[in-house]
Order: C-alpha cells, then sequence, then structure tokens
C-alpha cells in the first residue's frame, strides 16, 4: 500500500461529521418526571456510544449520569437501550446508527438516575443458584507426584465453556418480558450461571441448585422468547442453557418421582 | 433522600410485544396454538360422529369437506409447519446431541428433524392409498 493510500483512508476514517442523539434524562432530586434531552456531538467511525456519553459529560452537560468502566465489553457495566434494545454502551458505534438514536436505561430495572438503574435484583438472582463449585475435591496437602485436584479434560470444559462467559451485563433480562413481567423470576443469567455449574465435571451441587431452578419462579416461568441470546454481547446463549436446564429439572422431577 | 422512594420503573404495559418485530415474531410462534386447537376439535368431533352412526359420520364427513372447514385447516397446516420450522432450529439448543466428545452440528439435527417429518408424511400418504 503507498503511502498516499494511507494517508487517504486515514483522512476518511477522522472525517468528523455530527451525529443527534436523545437521552432519556431522570433526576429525581428536581422531578419525578423523566424528559427528553437532545444532544449534538462530534462523531467519527470509531465513536462508541461510551464515547459519545464520555464527550457530554466532559463538554456538554456534566449533570448526566450513567455507568461506565471498562470499556471494552468486559465489566459488563455500561448497558443501556439503544433504541428499545439492550446494547453495551462501549462495543456499540454510532456509525451503525441512521436517524434518530434514543438512549434509555436498561428496561425492567428500577431507574435510580438517568442511565443508573439498581441491579440488586439480578445480583439476588446470581447468589441464589449457588454459583460455585460444590462438594469439589476438598483441597488436598499438594503432592507434586500426584497433582491430579481439579484437571479438566478439553471435552470436559467445552461442555460449560460458552456459558462461562457472561460477564453479568444485564442485558439479558433488560430483553426478557417474563423478567419485565415477574421480577422474582430467577431470569436467563442466574439460570445460565448454575447450568454452567451443573455442568461442570468437579461440580457436585446440582441437587442442591434444583430447589431454585425447578420451581415457577425458576426456569418454568421462561417460555423460550429467545431474546435474551441474540442480545447477549458475549454470545452466551443463556435462552439455550435455561431451556436445557428444563429438561435437568424435568428429569429431576422424575427420578425424585420413582425414588418416592 | 429514600433512595427506593426515588426509584422509577414503569409497569411493563399488556402491548410489550407489539415493540419489536422479534417480539412480533415469537407472538406468532404462540399463536398457531388457535388453529391447531381448531383442528384437534374437528379430530374430537369426528371421533364422536363415527361412534354416534353412519349418518352422523356422513355428516361430519360433508362438515370437513366444507371450503371455510377447508381453509381453516389449511391455516391449520401452514400454522403447524410454521411452528414445526421455529421448534426443529431451537431444538439442538435445547438437546445438543454428543457424539464421542464431539457435538454434532445444528444443522445436521435440524436437517434430521425435516427428514422425520418427511418420512411420517410419506407413510401416512402410503396407509391412505391403501386404505382408498
Ligand atoms: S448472559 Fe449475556 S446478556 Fe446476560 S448478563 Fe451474561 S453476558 Fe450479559
Ligand atoms: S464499559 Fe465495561 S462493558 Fe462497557
Amino acid at each position: 500500500m503507498s503511502t498516499d493510500q494511507i494517508t487517504a483512508k486515514r483522512v476518511s476514517t477522522n472525517s468528523a461529521s455530527t451525529k443527534h442523539i436523545s437521552v432519556k434524562r431522570y433526576l429525581p432530586d428536581t422531578s419525578t418526571e423523566t424528559y427528553w434531552q437532545e444532544y449534538d456531538l462530534p462523531v467519527d467511525d470509531s465513536t462508541s456510544l461510551l464515547d459519545a456519553l464520555n464527550h457530554i459529560k466532559e463538554q456538554l452537560d456534566s449533570t448526566l449520569s450513567y455507568r461506565w468502566s471498562c470499556r471494552m465489553a468486559i465489566c459488563g457495566s455500561c448497558g443501556v437501550m439503544v433504541n428499545g434494545i439492550p446494547k453495551l454502551g462501549c462495543k456499540t458505534f454510532l456509525r451503525d446508527y441512521e436517524g434518530d438514536i434514543r438512549i434509555e436505561p436498561l428496561s425492567h430495572f428500577p431507574v435510580q438516575r438517568d442511565l443508573v438503574v439498581d441491579m440488586a435484583i439480578f445480583l439476588e438472582h446470581l447468589a441464589a443458584v449457588k454459583p460455585y463449585l460444590i462438594g469439589d475435591n476438598p483441597v488436598k496437602p499438594y503432592d507434586p507426584k500426584a497433582p491430579e485436584t481439579y484437571q479438566q479434560t478439553p471435552e470436559q470444559l467445552a461442555r460449560y465453556k460458552q456459558f462461562a462467559n457472561c460477564i453479568n451485563c444485564g442485558l439479558c433480562y433488560s430483553a426478557c418480558p417474563q423478567f419485565g413481567l415477574n421480577p422474582e423470576f430467577l431470569g436467563p443469567a442466574a439460570l445460565t450461571l448454575a447450568h454452567r455449574y451443573n455442568l461442570d465435571s468437579r461440580d457436585n451441587g446440582k441437587k442442591a441448585r434444583m430447589a431454585e431452578l425447578n420451581r415457577h419462579d425458576g426456569v418454568w416461568s421462561c417460555t423460550f422468547v429467545g431474546f435474551c441470546s441474540k442480545v447477549c454481547p458475549k454470545h452466551v446463549d443463556p435462552a439455550a442453557a435455561v431451556n436445557q436446564g428444563k429438561v435437568e429439572a424435568a428429569k429431576h422431577t422424575l427420578i425424585a418421582l420413582f425414588k418416592g | 433522600m429514600d433512595k427506593s422512594s426515588s426509584q422509577r420503573l414503569p409497569p411493563l404495559k399488556r402491548t410489550w410485544w407489539l415493540k419489536h418485530r422479534f417480539f412480533k415474531l415469537y407472538m406468532l410462534r404462540e399463536a398457531t396454538v388457535l388453529p391447531l386447537v381448531f383442528f384437534t376439535l374437528c379430530l374430537l368431533a369426528g371421533m364422536v360422529a363415527l361412534l354416534q352412526g353412519a349418518d352422523s359420520w356422513q355428516g361430519w364427513i360433508a362438515f370437513m369437506g366444507s371450503p371455510i372447514v377447508l381453509l381453516l385447516n389449511l391455516v391449520a397446516l401452514a400454522a403447524s409447519l410454521f411452528h414445526a420450522a421455529t421448534f426443529f432450529v431451537l431444538f439442538p439448543r435445547v438437546m445438543p446431541i454428543r457424539i464421542a466428545g464431539h457435538s454434532l452440528p445444528d444443522q445436521a439435527i435440524v436437517a434430521g428433524q425435516w427428514a422425520g417429518v418427511v418420512v411420517v408424511a410419506l407413510l401416512f400418504f402410503w396407509l391412505l392409498g391403501r386404505g382408498a
């Protein structure tokens, strides 16, 4: 590639233009009503929604509240609704949007202020499914001649690896109408996490988790709408995990029936 | 200020599913049960007619042949094929099949299910052909 081309390319990537975004504001200390606020900002091809929010906060309006940390789709804290679809701010690029860009806080969670929601119930649901190894090999004194504790083959890892990629961003909860209708529903990420541990060859806690999973607010509230898997930024496919969980829960019920 | 009293959570409206194409498609999938209920009722009426004797059986046959009933049952057929199509795609995600430690590709499972439909349909037409 000649230098000319490189320069030409660079000019086009940096070509700044202006985009218009609307943000749903909620400032409980001034009013109990929400309102839409419009902002015009300079963007180029690399401007993420999070960059845009940072620009607003730093240059235009310091009263705007939102969450972020890693800006690389790993901390899971920057979730917002973009035109009604849950997205990570740092993984959403304004170049992909023409016309209206409407930013709202994540659906189905109580809004505390602007784009900041209260995720307490989500964290409670995650904790409820006992998301840790149960009854695994107790830690033995390390024996260099037989280092066998926690060995796992690639096949055993492959069974749950996809479900272990969750970053707890909560986008799937905003995509789930069943959670919207009933916040007691454990929801996609928590049920996926439970399934991830149930599939782990080192774990023996499936029975202990079944009490939570095998009930109305557990797997049985899911009607396989499947939107959770569409919006998941980590391709975890929570809908698949939840419905595999239904199969497990049904097996558990049947076995309990036979044992009397 | 009390934290919870300042929080805002508007309840989900009954029209939530009108918001996206994805939710509408989901509702369509769920609605396929309605024409199927009609078809099931038709079959049930047929059983009753059969028990009641030749006259009512002939009546049921005439009823099933009437254009509106035929149309409704065609809708039921289309609905069940649509439901099958959506279900078959979901199936490998719910029941991943692993053979010797390797998972079978999703497309293979979907194709297998359609092959099953074809086999059952052929069997059905064969039986029908022998009966006639
Ligand atoms: S399953 Fe996906 S969408 Fe849900 S919390 Fe985990 S990473 Fe986010
Ligand atoms: S800022 Fe961490 S996921 Fe977006």
